[in-house]
């Protein structure tokens, strides 16, 4: 056993470089199904992350139907449904980055994942768009405190400067869980956005091929966990039923 | 030690090996099929909730929204072609997911049962009061 400068995975051509596994494992397959295995349990742990939101969301929903009905209808499902779209189609275009890293194309690999950035990027616009919307209704639980006023029976942060959430219980209760989940899941595009780029540089090395993708194949599981969490977030805060 | 050795090589350079095991290479036809149906949910998804079906809309939303979300992660996530092992790791927190669900929505749906828990209850009858208003039970 000479494995202490570990064993290298050769480049499949030239313009790659040959990926040298970490000495502690004993082979590359050993490497890569420990990654994932690790991998899965920390997306397993994403899940019940948001999972608890979730749970918070039904909870107050069954509660207070009408608030949620309400609320949801200050959200534009329009800009929820072209997110949606810009979500998944740039989940189609990161598996297809991990795919030409799985098959050696290097140019592919930059080009979709660039694809994937732009949706990122466009995402993330849109979800700006939306929040300075809400900041501009007084709905953003950022500022003013939670001192609770007797009268209007309203948090202070919870401002509703156009009186379009009157009539309701707990107005404020809708928009907190719709910050919470959208600011939560927006860190993890911003996070997803970053690991593109550190592919991308990898890529543009020929670090990625198809003798080794393992950090392709990763970032990609990430970024589709991203689409996968708001397949859920857009009917439930956009289309509230 | 050796021939162990020569087969994960052998699937480290998995690029003969398109059918199954761990390094599974999806075609890009398969790929665009699942984002086209996956688009043709999202449309499903706002029109259903342009129709009111009462408290099946709810149901109807998140049905769909299993549907996309198990297409995701069989395929664009390849957990369809993973090794058992990853199936249970990622697959397990669902389960536990569905028991957070189950007693949450228990819990709430036991509550108006005997009336003692009034306070967490939004009231019908009476001007509603914030929580922490309310007073102290004894």
């Amino acid at each position: 056993m000479s494995h202490d400068h570990g064993i290298v995975v050769p480049a499949p051509g030239a313009g790659f470089l040959p990926h040298t596994v970490a000495h502690h494992f004993d082979s590359p397959t050993q490497e890569f199904q420990s990654a994932k295995l690790g991998f899965w349990l920390f997306l397993a742990t994403e899940i019940l992350l948001f999972g608890g939101l979730f749970a918070a969301y039904f909870f107050f929903h069954q509660v207070y139907p009408e608030t949620f009905r309400l609320g949801g209808q200050q959200l534009s499902w329009k800009l929820g449904a072209l997110n949606t779209t810009v979500l998944l189609i740039s989940s189609w275009t990161m598996a297809m980055g991990v795919r030409s890293a799985q098959t050696s194309q290097k140019r592919k690999l930059l080009i979709y994942c660039g694809l994937t950035l732009l949706g990122a990027a466009i995402f993330m616009v849109v979800k700006i768009i939306e929040y300075k919307a809400k900041f501009d209704h007084g709905f953003l639980p950022v500022f003013g405190g939670t001192d609770y006023d007797q009268a209007t029976h309203q948090l202070s942060w919870f401002k509703d400067y156009h009186n379009v959430m009157v009539g309701v219980q707990n107005p404020s209760l809708f928009f907190s869980i719709y910050f919470t989940m959208t600011a939560i899941h927006g860190v993890h595009v911003l996070v997803g956005a970053g690991l593109i780029i550190w592919i991308m540089v990898g890529a543009a090395k020929g670090r990625f091929h198809a003798n080794y993708f393992l950090p392709v194949d990763l970032v990609g599981l990430y970024w589709h966990l991203v689409d996968l969490i708001w397949i859920f977030l857009f009917p439930l805060l956009y289309l509230v039923p | 030690m050796s021939s162990h050795d020569s087969h994960d090589t052998h699937k480290a350079h998995g690029h003969d090996q398109q059918n199954h095991g761990p390094h599974h290479v999806t075609s890009s036809a398969t790929f665009l099929k699942i984002l086209i149906v996956l688009l043709i949910l999202t449309a499903i998804t706002v029109i259903t909730s342009r129709f009111d079906f009462g408290s099946a809309n709810l149901l109807i939303a998140m049905l769909i929204a299993a549907v996309k979300a198990t297409l995701v992660i069989s395929i664009f996530m390849h957990l369809r072609w993973d090794t058992p092992i990853n199936k249970i790791a990622f697959l397990c927190s669902f389960l536990f997911l569905s028991l957070l669900f189950l007693f949450t929505l228990a819990d709430q749906a036991t509550r108006s049962m005997d009336g003692a828990n009034e306070r967490t209850r939004a009231p019908v009858d009476k001007e509603w009061q914030h929580p922490s208003t309310l007073e102290k039970p004894q």
